[in-house]
């Protein structure tokens, strides 16, 4: 019944919005000519297990007699219009006039084969393919039974009242039969739920409740923007989001009226059209009086129904226009399935009814509205990678709905992705691809992306696996953008800055509830992010309490709170991501980056990586950013395409990575970081130096560990192997080359982090102590007159030979000189004590 | 229009039946044109271009909406505020033996059997109102191509004629004498309507303005809002915020009622919500026929200049000497100024919105800034199409809606102040605004004002997401200080001099500054190679001299050097201007450190 009928269904009285039926199936009835039969009768009808009645709704006048043979299709159960009285009592309206005659042909005919009206589509046909469907697809071929039959099965058990059909399934297992049902989805759905109706009542005759097939997962989804006049009368599947229910609008199905002079009730009438014939007369013969009849709300049947409006995704929406939107009628079970904001999936026959300006006017006009009766509904959201908690894989609900986002196509194709040797550029590449050089930061906040494997010991202590980035630099060296980038991507991310972000605002607070006087525990930023990334920006400006929140949070990984009578412990199994500017925004090369960016070491040690992001003084750099930005004035924008993987393919591969990938650590790769981490120790102990620095401290090896996990995952191996723990080597080497390096003396110092005061700094502070001493030792006598500091700085730096000291630096070693008991410090004067 | 059968202009949809009827018999089946035009849209494409008679359409705004015939062709030109979807309507039914079609109109004039064989096609709802912020003077000088019928046609006359109308319509299709008795009649108008001046126009648009407008919802000082219907175009064409101009079959109908009998909630939910809220009493309907982008020149009138450089020498040296005035006889900040008005976004690469050139004045007061700050406005009104002032208050901010919101209870777009059409200016005045506490609103606010400073993109607002839009709007801003809220890609303290009170201008000059600003505007650009290698040098050197210098201040020479050259009405970048934007710079670094 393609558009041609369409319109003609539409004038030809469902016009009105209250006659769509309630169940999808219901609504196939409506279509031309088709008899409404009521709903209770075919219930009634199915209770029995009688085949023949429960043919009866099928057979509608839809189908035509054909003159020629192949009517000796030996169906059983008779697929013939059948002569219920409710088939006949509701002939088709007069518009129709034709086709209801040619269902009381039917009637007269014993088996002729029928068609669906308008198309070359035998009912019999399509019963067939359905039932053979049914009964016989299977997933695979070692399954004894057929897919479908256990869940029918399933179904009966549970006394469900609906089956979720797989399109793919019926598309596999009979094309012929999918382009059917997507073309003429009225007429199959019918007869599908005929079949179905069937196959139930043999089972378990005693089964009552009607078991409608709601068709999921159609092969092509149509966008809303596409939808055209064609689509009419199909099937159609739509991505979108729910911006708008109304409220449960209940409809009457059957009416049951009583009359006021004999309390006669009437038999339930069936709406017709969405108009229910009240009797005029009452029925039973001994009384007949006139317009007694009453309705009796009691009595009638009604049924739910809910108008959704369902919103284009902002993705498909294009450039410069704004979201289409489309109303869906959701009947029964669908009714609330969705809440406004849901992202769902719907699928649905589109139709469009009439407008009809007013009974009054003579003018039609000639607009129609559109919607969709819902047939099936599922919530998506693809936008984000999928979270999956890396510790707590539960075996048995690891396969919930999720699997289903992600099919399997797609998994091949990741798969194929991940086994490209240059998996690990490409994907640093394709991440912020906007944002040029910055290779080995991008490559450090990819593993943070994929995380490492988080370890709970049976004795209770857990190893994070989440990796905490700090990038610290120089204003405009595109930070935010980076971590603006890192969030969109990232499963369950918060972005705050640290400048508007109060400690209870990260972590979680104690609220009234306003009405019931209950303490609520309301999350924070850090809880919200959970199994995700808590991107902070401006790290620096953040108030010293809020940032003291994070020490647990960044290595525990819990939340605690004491308050109001509230004592818990929260998980927040977050990565931070933080950025920062350094004091003076602008980085001072001089200085170490604790005085640079004035963090607490506690803090600063429990990032895995330490981006320094700095503007060099670099010609060659200059030069490449004269050249982009003038690019960027004056060229067409289009020639910088790169080879990158989109953002969806990077999401799904990061969460398919995430969730399925759980790397080990070879043996092989556990030696090698015992002796890199045995090396990087040695490289502390100078020979021949007395000073003793820290390369490395037990939190890098976690570090190392946790990185080199992230890029076993990057290439979806199961195994850490060597060159992973090399590479993690280098990202920290690198890391800390930049940050943790001593700049007076070029070497790499944990002590600068975990301190805040270089070793060299250390042996230099102490040399100038004991100098200064030995000065005041010659020059001033035990008791004598004091010496300005100026001149003892003089004195000084003479010594030291062009070394420069600093006043603050003299300050310092007096200081501790006082302390000893060795000199008195009076302001600007010092005395030998 | 001599042998035409029919008169496109007062009966167009005689001419859609004629040319329908004429390619149905020619062979076409309706059954499969699937709403493509059959010929229609070239037959009046023909009449109003080729044949010119584009001029006799008379233009749809407030004051002429009350004698414009309904069923007759009108243009409209408005900013696309809306996008309401397609609708689905009976494109072609067979009335008995013959086809026919119901394409550009509302309702179907025969009554359409319910069994007769139909095709649905489909149009787009757009709706549209008058351009935000467009001043006075492009009103006028498009109310002085038109052909106003007005002045004889007494009241008493034209409201006959509506209720004549109005039955006819009901009945059947405009006769064709009717059409006859009709049509000279726009003719003699025509004549006479030529001597009528804008300011008389003017006033009749104001009084429009009370009688009939109080019932659209946003009736602002001459808003008539029009829902566009558009047949025969692909999507990417019309874009939100656009501003078109319309030529289609108007239809509005004041004594229109709708009979809504069946009130239920069902019926609520499904007739589009958003057609119930624009009734076709109040706004009116046009099934467009031709749409056409509008540019900036397409809003200046008089005959254009040519564009010799010495031409536009004169004239940039005129406009420069008026906005130097205007700026208090501060040479440096009229320059600012000029290259301000000229900028546009011309490219985005990723998020950056190049092209842009945003200004903040500081060093206004009080007094300064009632002086300057009107002598600014006024000057910005006269010179471009569409301006806008936002007074920056705590207030304000706390209250306004700056970005649209997405209503879902009516399904409309509810317009915010920041809505507005490609290459509108908007001026900020900042030094109002007083220590304060934002709420939630005005942080909002503020940070949709920021982010359109950076990146010339509005967050609309969907309720469960925000998206995008891009905007090509020009912002100058004036403070006391520099602008902290919102950070402006140039600060210059403004140093007036003098008070020039009398700034009389004389509207020759004014008609020349106007083309010559969106004549400039829309210039292409380009940089040869030997110029290109030679910037990147001159950058380089910069920042070896400078470590300050970051690719934001590079960016904005660059634009400058830009401006600066298509000021001067040329396509490629010289060393001259370079030069030149380079001096301009440090004349301005200069300022800022004296200001300090």
């Amino acid at each position: 019944m393609a558009s041609d009928s369409s319109p003609a269904n539409i004038h030809g009285g469902p016009s009105s919005p209250d006659d769509w039926a309630t169940s999808p199936i219901s609504n196939t009835v409506s279509s031309p000519g088709d008899p409404r039969r009521p709903k209770r009768g075919r219930r009634s009808s199915y209770a029995t297990p009688s085949p023949l009645p429960s043919d009866a709704r099928f057979a509608t006048p839809d189908a035509t007699p054909t003159p020629s043979g192949g009517n000796s299709r030996p169906r059983g159960r008779g697929r013939r219009p059948s002569g219920t009285p409710t088939a006949a009592a509701t002939p088709s309206s007069t518009d129709d006039a034709p086709m209801s005659s040619e269902a009381g042909d039917g009637d007269d005919d014993e088996a002729p084969p029928m068609y669906v009206w308008g198309t070359n589509i035998s009912v019999q046909d399509v019963n067939a393919a359905i039932l053979r469907f049914l009964r016989h697809f299977r997933e695979n071929p070692q399954q004894i039974e057929g897919k479908y039959m256990r869940i029918i099965n399933h179904v009966i058990e549970v006394e469900g009242d609906s089956l979720d059909v797989d399109a793919h399934d019926v598309f596999d297992y009979d094309n012929d039969l999918y382009a059917k049902m997507v073309r003429y989805p009225l007429e199959v759905l019918a007869i599908f739920d005929i079949v179905l109706m069937d196959m139930v009542s043999r089972i378990n005759p005693l089964f009552e409740k009607h078991i409608q097939a709601r068709i999921f997962n159609l092969k092509s989804s149509t966008s809303m923007r596409n939808l055209n006049p064609s689509d009419v009368e199909k099937m159609v599947s739509l991505k979108g989001m729910i911006i708008r229910c109304s409220s449960i609008i209940p409809e009457i199905r059957e009416a049951v009226f009583r009359c006021l002079v004999c309390g006669y009730y009437s038999d339930p009438i069936v709406v017709d059209r969405g108009r229910i014939d009240e009797p005029t007369t009452c029925g039973k013969q001994e009384c007949l009086s006139k317009n007694s009849m009453t309705l009796v709300h009691n009595r009638c049947r009604f049924a739910d129904k809910q108008v959704v409006r369902l919103q284009e995704t902002p993705d498909e929406i294009p450039e410069g226009g704004t979201p289409h939107t489309v109303s869906l009628l959701m009947h029964d079970k669908l009714v609330d399935a969705g809440k406004p904001g849901d992202r769902v999936e719907v699928t649905g026959i589109y139709r469009a009814m009439s407008v009809r300006v007013g009974q009054t006017q003579r003018t039609v006009k000639s607009i129609f509205k559109t919607y969709i009766d819902c047939l099936h509904l599922k919530n998506t959201d693809k936008s984000r990678m999928h979270v999956e908690d890396p510790m707590e894989t539960d075996n048995g609900a690891s396969r919930n709905d999720n699997e289903s986002t992600l099919d399997e196509d797609k998994v091949e194709q990741l798969k194929e992705l991940s086994k490209q040797p240059d998996i690990y550029e490409r994907l640093t590449q394709s991440l912020a691809p906007n944002i040029w050089e910055l290779d080995d930061v991008k490559k450090g906040l990819l593993c943070q992306l994929f995380g490492g494997n988080a370890l709970k010991l049976p004795s209770g202590a857990s190893f994070r696996g989440d990796i905490n980035i700090l990038l610290v630099g120089d204003p405009g060296t595109s930070k935010s953008q980076l971590l603006q980038y890192i969030h969109k991507l990232s499963p369950r991310g918060i972005y705050t800055s640290g400048r508007g972000s109060s400690a209870v605002g990260l972590t979680a607070y104690v609220a009234k509830d306003p009405e019931t006087g209950e303490t609520v525990l309301e999350s924070g930023a850090l809880v919200l992010s959970d199994r995700g990334i808590c991107c902070i920006d401006e790290f620096d400006k953040m108030s010293d309490n809020a940032r003291s929140m994070l020490h647990e949070v960044m290595e525990q990984q819990t939340v605690s709170i004491a308050k109001a009578g509230i004592i818990a412990s929260l998980n927040a199994r977050t990565s931070v991501l933080a950025c920062a500017n350094p004091i003076g925004s602008r980085y001072n090369p001089r200085l170490s980056v604790i005085d640079n960016i004035h963090l607490p070491p506690t803090l600063l040690s429990r990032f895995d990586l330490i981006y320094l992001i700095l503007d060099k003084a670099d010609e060659q750099m200059d030069r490449r950013l004269a050249k982009h930005i003038v690019a960027l004035h004056f060229e067409d924008p289009d020639n910088s395409e790169q080879d990158v993987i989109d953002l969806q393919t990077l999401t799904a591969y990061i969460s398919y990575a995430r969730k399925h990938i759980h790397p080990q650590l070879s043996d092989e790769a556990a030696e090698e970081l015992t002796r890199g981490y045995v090396e990087m120790r040695r490289r502390g102990n100078f020979p021949g130096s007395s000073k003793k620095v820290i390369t490395a401290t037990p939190r890098q090896i976690e570090s190392l560990i946790r990185l080199s996990e992230a890029l076993a995952r990057i290439r979806f191996s199961q195994l850490v192997e060597k060159r992973d723990v090399a590479e993690a080597f280098r990202l920290l080497e690198v890391a800390m080359q930049q940050s943790a390096t001593d700049h007076s003396t070029g070497t790499i110092d944990m002590d600068l982090i975990t301190t805040g005061v270089s070793a060299s700094e250390r042996m230099r502070r102490e040399n100038l102590v004991s100098t200064t001493r030995n000065i005041i030792m010659e020059k001033m006598q035990l008791g004598g007159p004091s010496t300005r500091l100026l001149e003892l700085l003089e004195e000084l730096k003479k010594q030291s030979n062009g070394a420069e000291i600093h006043l603050s630096d003299l300050r310092n070693a007096l200081a501790s000189l006082s302390t000893e008991g060795f000199v008195v410090v009076h302001g600007d004067s010092v005395k030998r004590v | 229009m001599v042998g035409l059968p029919y008169d496109c202009l007062a009966n167009p949809l005689g001419a859609v039946r004629l040319t329908f009827e004429k390619a149905v018999a020619s062979g076409s089946d309706p059954a499969t044109l699937d709403g493509k035009d059959w010929g229609a849209a070239e037959l009046f494409r023909q009449f109003l271009f080729d044949d010119d008679g584009l001029s006799q359409v008379p233009m749809l705004n407030q004051s002429t909406i009350k004698w414009v015939q309904p069923n007759t062709l009108v243009r409209f030109r408005g900013m696309i505020q809306d996008m309401l979807g397609n609708e689905y309507y009976v494109g072609a039914y067979k009335d008995g033996n013959m086809w026919r079609t119901n394409k550009f109109a509302d309702t179907s004039r025969s009554p359409m059997d319910a069994s007769s064989d139909m095709r649905i096609w489909e149009r787009r709802l757009l709706y549209c109102v008058p351009i935000p912020g467009q001043n006075s003077w492009v009103e006028s000088s498009h109310e002085a191509v038109r052909n106003p019928y007005t002045n004889s046609i007494s009241p008493q006359r034209e409201k006959r004629q509506r209720e004549d109308d109005a039955t006819m319509a009901d009945v059947d299709m405009v006769e064709p004498g009717h059409d006859l008795e009709d049509s000279p009649n726009p003719k003699k108008m025509r004549e006479d309507g030529m001597a009528l001046e804008p300011l008389g126009l003017q006033k009749i648009a104001a009084e429009g303005n009370l009688s009939t407008l109080s019932l659209v919802p946003d009736a602002e000082r001459n808003s008539l809002p029009c829902l566009v219907k558009i047949y025969d175009s692909t999507e990417s064409d019309l874009k939100l915020n656009d501003v078109f101009e319309f030529v289609g079959i108007f239809t509005f109908d004041p004594d229109f009622t709708v009979d809504r009998d069946d009130n239920d909630e069902l019926a609520d939910n499904f007739c589009e919500d958003t057609l119930v809220c624009l009734p076709p009493t109040k706004v009116p309907r046009l099934h467009c026929v031709v749409h056409r982008k509008l540019a900036g020149a397409d809003f200046l009138s008089g005959p254009q200049l040519e564009l010799t450089p010495c031409v536009i020498k004169e004239v940039r040296e005129a406009l420069l000497g008026h906005l130097t005035a205007v700026l208090g006889n501060d040479r440096v900040a009229a320059q600012y100024m000029l290259l301000h008005l000229l900028s546009r976004v011309h490219a985005r690469i990723d998020s950056i919105a190049v092209g842009k050139l945003s200004l903040n004045l500081t060093c206004f007061n009080k007094e300064s800034i009632s002086v300057f700050g009107n002598h600014l406005k006024l000057a910005m009104e006269n010179l471009l199409p569409f301006t806008q002032c936002l007074p920056l208050t705590v207030d304000y901010l706390n209250t306004v809606s700056l970005a649209p919101k997405k209503d879902y209870h009516t399904n409309r777009l509810e317009s915010g102040v920041l809505q507005l059409a490609e290459g509108t200016h908007l001026t900020i005045d900042e030094t109002s605004l007083q220590t304060g506490t934002l709420n939630s609103v005005g942080c909002e606010n503020a940070r949709v004002l920021k982010n359109m400073m950076d990146s010339q993109k509005v967050e609309y607002d969907f309720t469960y997401y925000k998206m995008e839009m891009a905007a090509d709007v020009q912002l100058l801003i004036l403070s006391e200080g520099k602008s902290n809220i919102l950070p402006a890609d140039l600060v210059l303290p403004l140093r007036p001099s003098s008070v020039d009170s009398a700034l009389g201008v004389d509207g020759e000059m004014l008609k020349a500054w106007r083309w010559y600003l969106a004549t400039m505007k829309s210039l292409p650009h380009s940089i040869e190679p030997h110029m290109q290698k030679a910037v990147e040098d001159d950058l380089v050197a910069a920042r070896q001299a400078d470590r300050s210098l970051g690719s934001q201040d590079f960016s904005r020479w660059l634009t400058m050097g830009r401006l600066m050259s298509v000021s001067f009405g040329e396509t490629c970048l010289s060393m001259e201007h370079w030069q030149m934007v380079r001096e301009l710079e440090r004349l301005r670094k200069e300022r800022l450190l004296g200001n300090m």
